[in-house]
């Protein structure tokens, strides 16, 4: 027993010293192209803008919507733009040039190299500035919420972000899953439209499904839970039962897409040899 | 005229090379058109109202945009952008062609490609909708629609292409590309309906032509436009001026073109 907690210890360790190398290589990378900088940052304030505005306009004439009020669903879209800048910070790179590497053939350094492919894959391109603009504007979002809603508790915060970490690996789990697929199609970008309107449609309350609904965007396209979990917590609107099944649909998931994922790449054939 | 159709023929064959991948991108589509039926349904539950639109209205609204996204909405800027900044672009030069026909007949093809299979999509939920679906009650209402979102197609063409040319002046053009499109998209009433923005859009949503994309052929459809005889003249004459001014920007872009990379 103490053998294999030793050695989770030691791996865990190891992936974080890579996982620092090549942030530390990234941000390097990034620092070059300052304009560019400033541009991502200026374009997802913007997108995350349309989204408010959307959701002020349908607020000037309806009070609530599946229960949720307008602060609270600023807190929820906020909390879209966190869990995206976080992904983009550990993995969501990678897949969007998954396409690309099986294509040329670059994908066999992955599988040689001594680390997992999934993780490289997932470090090789972690990126802070590709969805920075979309994380400050959530966090401002989420602040913006939290501070007008008189039921919102600071204790709740630390708790909040544990939900937040779990939500990310549902939205890692899926990524896998949908890009597994890309060792029989060699081309990931239309995957990846899949992964973005999953993403985007979370931005919804999990309360306006329904039946068939309700399973569908909680099972199989679980994007229902990705920012409601959180931030029900946040707002104070949440129970046990919605958490656990937050915590289940991850752990599920996770197992499955690493499953999934782990089997396709035996159909990976390379392009260069 | 011939060469023309020659692109397109390439182009289409092309085009059915991408069968997977379309579809692919095309369940994303439905993903997030479900959503939204989804979301009006909860509204409309809660006693909410949008404006002056049923729950059937806003359902046929949706569906009708998701048809629109794929046979009107062009996305040419993609191809012009790069074929302009990797230095592609050189080869239409020496060409016997017109750049500006030349991509309208590529975006042609794709947009029928695309078309198809929208509306195959489209059959299958609507199957399921049936009861929450508007049909228009008069018949020459489906000709005017059908006129309208032949004009909304050379329009949204237009727009996309004069993004696309932008490549001209700007050597990183993706970024403002985006979000001029998004620009095009919101006042266009792809996401919401025009007439439920707060008054001051609303106003800025007329003055702009970009309503002849999504919105003003919905509302056709829905029977809810006053003037529709009045409307397709005017996205015809928009139609007409923009080809005009696409030609004198071409001319002018490729004057100033470096052909960096070749």
């Amino acid at each position: 027993m103490k053998r294999w907690v030793n050695k989770g210890a030691r791996t865990m360790v190891r992936y974080l010293s890579l996982y620092r190398s090549f942030l530390t290589h990234n941000l390097k990378n990034e620092m070059i192209y300052r304009a560019n900088f400033a541009i991502a940052v200026v374009m997802d304030i913007f997108f995350m803008g349309v989204n408010v505005v959307f959701f002020a306009i349908l607020y000037a004439n309806v009070e609530t919507i599946g229960g949720w009020n307008f602060h609270q669903t600023m807190v929820l879209v906020g909390s879209v733009g966190v869990v995206r800048e976080i992904a983009y910070l550990t993995f969501r790179q990678g897949f969007l040039e998954l396409g690309e590497y099986i294509r040329t053939g670059r994908f066999d350094a992955m599988l040689t190299a001594p680390m997992a492919p999934n993780a490289h894959l997932a470090f090789r391109h972690v990126s802070l500035t590709e969805s920075l603009g979309e994380g400050l504007m959530g966090l401002a979002l989420v602040g913006y919420g939290f501070a007008h809603l008189p039921e919102a508790a600071w204790s709740s915060i630390p708790f909040y972000l544990v939900m937040l970490i779990n939500s990310l690996l549902i939205y890692y789990a899926f990524c896998l899953m949908i890009n597994s697929a890309v060792f029989w199609l060699v081309k990931s970008q239309e995957l990846n439209t899949v992964v973005y309107y999953f993403i985007d449609t979370a931005r919804y309350p999990r309360e306006i499904y329904r039946g068939m609904g309700k399973a569908f965007f909680t099972f199989i396209v679980p994007s229902s839970l990705i920012a409601t979990t959180p931030a029900a917590i946040l707002t104070g609107r949440a129970n046990g039962e919605l958490v656990i099944l937050s915590l289940g649909v991850a752990a599920v998931l996770l197992s499955l897409g690493l499953a999934v994922w782990n089997w396709s790449l035996q159909h990976y054939s390379s392009a260069s040899s | 005229m011939r060469k023309y159709w020659t692109v397109f023929w390439v182009n289409w064959q092309n085009a059915l090379q991408y069968r997977g991948p379309t579809f692919i991108s095309l369940l994303g589509n439905v993903l997030r058109v479900v959503v939204l039926l989804y979301l009006w349904n909860a509204i409309y539950r809660g006693e909410g109202r949008l404006g002056d639109y049923s729950l059937s209205d806003l359902i046929t609204y949706y569906l009708l945009q998701m048809v629109i996204n794929s046979i009107v909405l062009s996305y040419s800027s993609w191809e012009i952008v790069d074929q302009i900044r990797e230095g592609t672009f050189s080869n239409f030069l020496v060409r016997p062609v017109n750049y500006l026909h030349y991509s309208f007949m590529i975006n042609f093809s794709w947009k029928l490609f695309e078309g198809a299979m929208v509306l195959a999509a489209v059959g299958v939920l609507s199957f399921f909708l049936l009861p929450y679906i508007t049909l228009p009650s008069r018949p020459e209402t489906i000709f005017f629609f059908i006129l309208a979102l032949i004009l909304g197609g050379f329009l949204s063409f237009a727009f996309d292409f004069a993004i696309g040319l932008l490549a001209f002046w700007l050597v990183q053009a993706n970024a403002f590309k985006y979000m001029l499109q998004y620009i095009i998209f919101f006042f266009a009433g792809a996401l919401l309906p025009l007439d439920l923005f707060p008054p001051l859009f609303q106003t800025v949503a007329k003055v702009l032509p970009f309503r002849y994309l999504v919105f003003f052929p919905i509302q056709i459809f829905l029977e809810k436009e006053p003037h529709p005889v009045e409307g397709l003249l005017a996205a015809a004459l928009w139609g007409i001026g923009l080809y005009f001014f696409l030609q004198f920007v071409l001319r002018r872009g490729i004057a100033r073109y470096e052909a960096v990379g070749q």
